[in-house]
């Protein structure tokens, strides 16, 4: 049912027919205005300036009387049906009017961000604030033994870890289990390297591991590997001067979406805004999940 | 009252087979010393003193952005947010939606068309000096219309005018502040040994004919900034662009290279044989094209320039993601003759005949894939593609959207036509600007549709079936031979040259179906000739009576869009020596991977959104790679 009623409200016929009814009442109400008082247009000294200018840019020279007048009365007419269609509201539920006045409203925040030049002191207080960003990532020294699962079982596996496991540190690994490309021995790679080259699901499972021993399985996209970590470097915060140019470019990006945001804010401040619940419908239990609310 | 409602899509994709295998090692208590012994070789590091690439970097060469005249109409999603993207950030699209990338990209080239380079969004603001032209008023007040159909008819019309003579709008102050906005922003996110955000633009000539190249720079701010990006409206001559970039390199010292794309819709003009105006090539042109054009994009979303079934009959892999209606806007139709020229095996082919009545091959190129969408995201994987331009993102129809209208209907292509394709690997030696260009330069580079997967590709006289058991080819390989884009002369008396050849499977992607090699040679009286090898392949398969291999087989479940790694292989590795080769002609060789059957995009868009699409839309694909070739030249 409310789906019915949905679509309905997308048919574009509809639109026209709300559109139509609208205008006719708009019509109405305005010719019964009829008898107001004539509104005040004044065509100032300036606003023939700029019309001139924007001919001349157009055309290379300045207008003749005659164009000039063509231009200041079109310049009225324009004004005209302007306040007329303010009036009526035709600008209310126009797509393409508040999308442009969204955009001018927008650019004008973009520039108030463009012109703010940040301190040692803003940035120093950036990178303490978001040290996630800036820290260096974890390096992981390990070595690695992969098994095809379409070549080996469960017991292989354990047969190979309790070996392994006896020889702990003095495993040569370079011969053992199943042949990938990737190598068998790693040093001091950054765990972002690690999930490019296992994927995401290897490295997620690294700091979970033991330092020391063999461990695993571990699962990767090529099948599944034991792992002995001998050494690991936990991230570290720099200092400033070290990552200077970094922490810039994402307080720059920082300040741009923020100031948008503040500036859209500081006027949401003058609406009190009321949203109402939208029923579970069919369409928000697939995959696409709604998680915005 | 309307309600907005915004789909988030959840888009760490990632299909790992899941392994549950006990921890507990069991009783094995019998293990002696002896096989300790066995897995406890004395210490040595096969890592030490290696200078050569080990690992392989991924990255697009090909990406718009809002600042693309083309792209802005659709695209409101600029440079900044295409880098943060492809370094692996979330970014929120031109639609709402969020995206991210199940990996980062090591590399990316942002390379917005020359072409009114940075004016779209002048456009957009209402620039008064574009709106007193009469185009830029016009498309100003078409594409704020709000009227989708008027808005994509007017992206085509914008389209079109890049290709015509004159700019429809002209500001050169305009374009040199957006080109050095974009060089700098380039260089705040260059993060050597991380990410290198390598400058380019591309140069959009012929726009029907595509005869499009992307112009890449191996250096910063400072080199790019002293031109401003030469456009079509300099020349739509691309020989004019070599002979500029020549000069420019010339003149500051600097290092350029330019990427041919899209030979599958240039009708014909691609790998011309002849000269722009017609005239037969010369020797100092042919030079001249193969030093500053190395490398081609093999493959992206507007189709595989590989290999096309007409040309290549005998090549059952040859007819993939093919677009050969027309040219690229469907002005003029495709006709048989015009193929020749337009692929990329075929124009390796025609490079060798060329060099022989020359002295010089125009066509001695390596390859790579690229994606070239106009979405700002570089982002081809088939579970999270985000489509050729902005009209055709992600959405319950996309599939069914038009992405290029064509004055003939027949010529239009729609939203599923699109093939979500494809990367440029690159065995740089590192990860900085400098690395990957002179690894492109070398041709050190692989083409792929979309995987990740890793390819070694090594040619030379003396590989040996013992070199494929070593855990890494790449020392052997280097060691005995030439790697991908190298050559290989004086052919030693009696032998054949032989490839090592290895191939590992993307870690998110299906294992590997086989590698074959192709090769493609001048005979004896002149004419090109071509074979496909399968060389090493899974599951162990024996090629029919035709010869053939016969498929490995397919385990994607469609509705579900899954598939499983039962068939197929994670890692495939060959030494294969030319049972047919003659010292007296002059051939190459290149590898082509191929994936075991997984789902296509559409597969996953029908599951995402709960749609059906008609039965000719395609619904798993098997992905590939293509490597440089090897030359020998007697």
């Amino acid at each position: 049912m409310v789906y019915a009623l949905k679509r309905l409200l997308k048919e574009p016929l509809l639109h026209f027919l709300f559109l139509g009814i609208v205008l006719f009442v708009v019509y109405g109400f305005v010719s019964k205005r009829g008898n107001d008082e004539p509104g005040e247009i004044v065509v100032t000294q300036g606003q023939i300036e700029h019309l001139a200018i924007g001919f001349a840019k157009t055309w290379q020279r300045p207008p003749t009387e005659q164009e000039l007048a063509g231009l200041i009365r079109d310049h009225v007419r324009e004004e005209v049906l302007y306040r007329e269609a303010l009036a009526v509201g035709l600008d209310k539920d126009d797509t393409v009017i508040r999308r442009r006045l969204r955009q001018k409203m927008e650019f004008i925040s973009d520039d108030i961000a463009a012109q703010i030049e940040p301190t040692d002191a803003d940035l120093n207080a950036y990178l303490q604030l978001h040290p996630d960003k800036f820290r260096t990532e974890p390096l992981f020294t390990f070595r690695q033994v992969y098994l095809d699962p379409q070549k080996h079982g469960e017991s292989d596996l354990a047969d190979l870890l309790a070996k392994l496991k006896l020889a702990a540190d003095k495993a040569d690994a370079s011969e053992l289990g199943d042949p990938l490309m990737l190598g068998h021995k790693f040093a001091a790679v950054p765990v972002g390297e690690v999930a490019k080259q296992f994927g995401e699901s290897f490295a997620a499972a690294l700091p979970g591991l033991e330092t020391g021993q063999w461990q695993g399985p571990v699962a990767s996209g090529f099948g599944v590997h034991l792992v002995f970590i001998s050494e690991r470097t936990e991230g570290r915060l720099p200092a400033l001067s070290q990552v200077r140019r970094a922490v810039r470019r994402e307080w720059d990006n920082d300040r741009r979406l923020e100031a948008n945001e503040n500036f859209f804010q500081t006027l949401l401040k003058r609406y009190n805004v009321t949203i109402e619940r939208l029923e579970q419908t069919a369409e928000s239990k697939k995959p696409v999940a709604d998680k915005t609310n | 009252m309307k309600y907005a409602f915004q789909a988030i899509l959840v888009l760490a994709g990632c299909a790992l087979a899941s392994v549950s295998w006990a921890q507990e090692p069991g009783n094995h208590e019998a293990l002696t010393k002896k096989d300790v012994a066995k897995i406890t070789k004395p210490e040595f590091s096969p890592y030490a003193g290696r200078n050569f690439p080990t690992r392989v970097l991924w990255g697009d060469t090909h990406l718009h952005t809002a600042i693309s005249v083309d792209a802005g109409t659709m695209n409101r999603i600029g440079q900044e947010d295409a880098f943060r993207f492809a370094r692996g950030e979330e970014v929120t699209t031109t639609h709402g939606l969020r995206a991210k990338l199940s990996r980062p990209l090591d590399f990316l080239v942002i390379s917005d068309h020359a072409e009114m380079y940075g004016l779209m969004p002048q456009l957009l603001s209402g620039d008064p000096e574009i709106l007193a032209t009469e185009k830029g008023r016009r498309w100003y007040d078409e594409l704020k219309s709000g009227d989708n159909d008027r808005i994509f008819a007017t992206a085509m019309e914008i389209v079109a005018s890049l290709s015509q003579k004159d700019p429809p709008f002209k500001s050169d102050k305009a374009v040199r502040n957006a080109w050095t906005a974009y060089t700098a922003l380039a260089d705040r996110y260059n993060d050597p040994g991380r990410f290198s955000a390598i400058i380019g633009f591309e140069y959009t000539t012929m726009g029907g004919n595509n005869l499009h190249r992307n112009v890449l720079f191996r250096g910063d701010a400072t080199v790019a900034n002293r031109l401003v990006p030469f456009s079509q409206f300099d020349s739509q001559n691309p020989e004019d662009l070599w002979k500029f970039l020549d000069k420019f390199q010339k003149d500051t010292g600097a290092e350029v290279l330019a990427i041919p794309h899209n030979g599958n819709l240039s009708n014909g003009r691609m790998f011309s044989v002849q000269s722009f105006d017609g005239k037969p090539l010369s020797r100092e042109l042919a030079e001249l094209r193969a030093s500053l054009e190395p490398i081609i994009e093999a493959t992206q979303i507007k189709g595989d320039s590989e290999a096309h079934p007409m040309l290549s009959p005998n090549d059952e892999f040859a007819d993939y993601e093919t677009w050969d209606k027309s040219n690229l806007d469907g002005t003029e139709a495709k006709k048989p003759e015009m193929l020749q020229y337009e692929y990329a095996r075929e124009a390796l082919k025609t490079g060798l005949k060329l060099e022989k009545t020359l002295g010089a091959n125009p066509f001695k190129f390596g390859m790579i894939g690229s994606t070239d969408a106009h979405t700002s995201f570089a982002a081809v994987e088939e579970e999270n593609f985000f489509g050729k331009h902005s009209g055709v993102e992600p959405g319950p129809h996309r599939w069914e959207h038009v992405v290029i209208q064509a004055p003939d209907p027949n010529f239009t292509v729609m939203g599923w036509q699109q093939a979500a394709s494809g990367y440029a690997a690159v065995w740089a030696t590192e990860n900085t600007r400098e690395a990957i260009f002179d690894a492109m330069k070398r041709k050190e580079t692989y083409a792929t549709t979309g995987s990740r997967m890793t390819v070694r590709f090594f040619g030379g006289w003396n590989f040996t079936t013992e070199d494929t058991e070593t855990r890494l080819p790449a020392g052997v390989g280097y060691a005995k031979g030439v790697p991908m884009g190298g050559d290989l002369r004086k052919a030693p008396d009696g032998k054949s040259p032989n490839f090592l050849v290895a191939a590992m499977k993307d870690p998110y992607s299906g294992n590997l179906d086989r590698i074959q090699i192709v090769k493609g040679w001048l005979s004896k009286d002149g004419k090109t000739e071509e074979k496909v090898y399968d060389v090493v392949w899974s599951d162990d398969r024996k090629p029919g009576a035709d010869g053939k291999l016969p498929p490995v087989g397919n385990t994607v479940n469609v509705e579900k869009a899954t598939w499983k790694n039962t068939i197929g292989s994670p890692e495939l590795i060959s030494v294969w020596t030319d049972p047919d080769f003659d010292p007296s002609l002059s051939a190459f060789y290149y590898a082509r991977v191929i994936e075991v059957p997984t789902p296509r995009w559409t597969a996953y868009e029908a599951l995402r959104f709960g749609i059906k699409m008609t039965p000719n839309v395609p619904m798993t694909t098997q992905e590939r790679a293509y490597t440089s070739p090897i030359w020998y030249t007697p």
